[in-house]
């Protein structure tokens, strides 16, 4: 890339007759937090594009070596932030393999993980309709996929508190059973989901505008895919049907019936259809966990070593408060080893390589962060198109910067 | 023979990967640097068409003291539904890389998707990749001091100690012309200047 030293405009780097070297962004509106493309543009189209991250690094990996493994989670949680149960479910069950008790989670706590991962999977996608709507001008859509998520909060935050970083997820199982009132109000959106699903299809699918805009724009072949290692509805978009959920089941989900789908072109909307198609799959995978919850039981491993014992039983058994003291004090320790576990996140594969070496703490934590490499692929895909259309392809591929960058 | 344990490295006291329990989450190898190339080239063309992950560990009081960490994913290049991709294999591989020059060879030609990967590795933890393209810092500000996923580098401490570098003068987005307030760099650059000096007073 031809950088000459004095800029024409603080955006525009150098000039040669029809060929430009373009600064989009930090602050674009449409870059969906805070990336950088510096763009080689001969007239309209994009000859280069050159995505430039970084700017939302927070050292998620370096602080949580400093934690504790359980308050770790809360960091980590943090990363993709629109889909917060996912992270801190993934790191969950790759230190419950490292543990060895998998096999001794309750299944109350597996049956409410995939329904919070489902619910979580459809609020995440409601972000990303309503702000790829916004990105092509419609604008209306984004109001109706933020109410839908509303209701997804609110559920958040009875579980957990707070209605974007809930911290319910544990290692060995839930902070609590789910809240009085809860099976109602997911009743409530179950019931909800289909109508306003309509609406989002009715505003956008058959869009003339819209399917001028997506249509053939960004096409994802496979090869492509693969080459630049794009998971998630993104690679599901180009034809290949893979899904952590069916391939690497977790938390039971191969007791749960829904399918994957697909679409062969590989363009923006193919992918847009894919993640339509997909939150009402998730609605599915809802419905079933609904009918599964009817059985009380309960949500937390009964292991003093890991998890500390109800509070109420400190006033009444000696080791319950010794247990109790340690698992504040100095957390739990992990047995030396490496794993690493993945989930399907609602951008892709979302993996954990974490490292134990005996400690309470974690020695590493690596990310395989699904947004970073679903990104990477926009120098594959973005040659050759209009820079109009670059927005379309960044809002297509549905990146998250707290992730991105973490 | 390929395990779900890893090999432990030879005459290593301190070696995390090689006490771990039995896990069934991928075949795991371990790799010599001069033949890292050859292996993944290797599984690339027994059918690992993607390049889950690349990521690296510091191990201080080890030799060779980090681990480079690949994971492979076996998916059929045309798998239309969820029954032909089955149950993808998954492969680890693990390649000791020596702390006193930390070079390992490229793979961003086999996987493109390696780019950015070994970028954050070369960012992260200082080792070089031979061959790539475009190696420069990816999550920190390109004059930033230090790998901080290393283990030696400090959490604690003012933050001027930890990592010497003017407050935003020398970025790339100042050097290339007049930022938006309408400062000439000059300008920028004698304020932090001066700042400097009042600090080392």
């Amino acid at each position: 890339m031809s950088m000459s030293t004095q800029p024409l405009t603080p955006e525009i780097v150098s000039q040669e007759g029809n060929a430009m070297v373009l600064s989009m962004g930090p602050q674009h509106p449409s870059t969906h937090g805070v990336l950088q493309i510096m763009l080689e543009i001969e007239g309209e189209s994009v000859v280069k594009a050159e995505p430039e991250i970084g700017y939302l690094h927070t050292g998620i990996e370096k602080t949580a070596e400093s934690l504790f493994w359980s308050q770790a989670q809360t960091v980590i949680e943090r990363m993709d932030y629109l889909a917060p149960s996912s992270n801190a479910l993934c790191y969950a069950l790759a230190v419950e393999k490292l543990l060895g008790v998998t096999d001794r989670i309750p299944e109350r706590a597996q049956i409410v993980r995939v329904l919070l991962m489902e619910l979580t999977r459809i609020a995440s996608h409601c972000v990303w309709l309503g702000t790829h709507g916004i990105d092509l001008g419609a604008i209306s859509v984004f109001f109706y996929c933020f109410d839908l998520r509303e209701n997804v909060l609110d559920m958040q935050e009875a579980t957990g508190g707070a209605r974007m970083h809930p911290n319910y997820v544990r290692v060995g199982g839930l902070n609590g059973d789910l809240p009085d009132g809860y099976a109602n109000r997911l009743d409530a959106f179950i019931e909800k989901f289909p109508g306003r699903m309509r609406e989002l299809r009715g505003l956008l699918q058959a869009n003339p505008i819209f399917q001028d805009r997506t249509i053939d724009v960004g096409i994802l072949p496979i090869e492509e895919a693969l080459k630049w290692n794009v998971t998630g509805p993104s690679l599901r978009g180009s034809g290949i049907a893979y899904d952590v959920r069916k391939a690497f089941p977790y938390c039971g989900y191969e007791t749960y019936d829904f399918d994957v789908p697909t679409r062969t072109e590989g363009d923006a909307y193919a992918r847009f259809l894919v993640r339509l198609d997909e939150m009402e799959q998730s609605h599915r995978i809802i419905r079933q966990a609904r009918e599964r919850l009817e059985k009380p039981g309960s949500v937390l491993l009964d292991d003093p070593k890991i998890v500390a014992p109800p509070k109420e039983t400190i006033a009444l058994s000696m080791e319950a408060l010794i247990h109790h003291f340690k698992i504040v004090s100095e957390g739990f320790r992990v047995p030396p080893g490496d794993v690493y576990q993945s989930v399907e996140s609602p951008r892709g594969e979302l993996g954990y390589y974490i490292v134990s070496n005996g400690e309470n703490r974690p020695y590493r934590v690596r990310t395989r962060p699904p947004s970073m490499y679903n990104l990477q692929a926009l120098k594959g895909i973005a040659p050759g198109n209009l820079i109009a259309d670059l927005v379309v392809m960044i809002g297509s591929l549905d990146p998250v910067f707290g992730e991105v960058d973490r | 023979m390929p395990s779900t344990q890893t090999p432990p490295l030879a005459g290593t006291a301190i070696d995390p990967p090689s006490l771990r329990p039995p896990i069934d989450d991928a075949v795991i190898e371990r790799v010599e640097p001069s033949a890292l190339r050859e292996r993944l080239s290797a599984l690339k063309a027994e059918g690992y068409t993607m390049l889950l992950d690349l990521g690296a560990v510091d191990y201080p009081e080890r030799t060779p003291r980090f681990d480079v960490v690949y994971h492979l994913l076996k998916m059929p290049a045309r798998a239309a539904s969820v029954s032909e991709v089955g149950k993808p294999a998954r492969t680890r591989l693990l390649c000791a890389v020596d702390g006193a020059n930390p070079r390992l060879p490229s793979v961003m030609d086999l996987w493109s998707s390696a780019d950015w990967a070994e970028r954050e590795v070369f960012d992260l933890f200082g080792i070089i990749f031979e061959g790539h393209r475009d190696l420069r810092r990816i999550q920190l500000p390109y004059d930033w001091e230090g790998h901080p996923l290393r283990k030696d580098y400090p959490t604690r401490g003012a933050a001027r100690e930890r990592s010497p570098r003017p407050a935003f003068a020398n970025k790339m987005n100042v050097q290339a012309g007049t930022p938006p307030s309408g400062r000439t760099l000059e300008a920028l650059q004698e304020q932090i200047k001066r700042a400097r000096e009042a600090d080392s007073k």
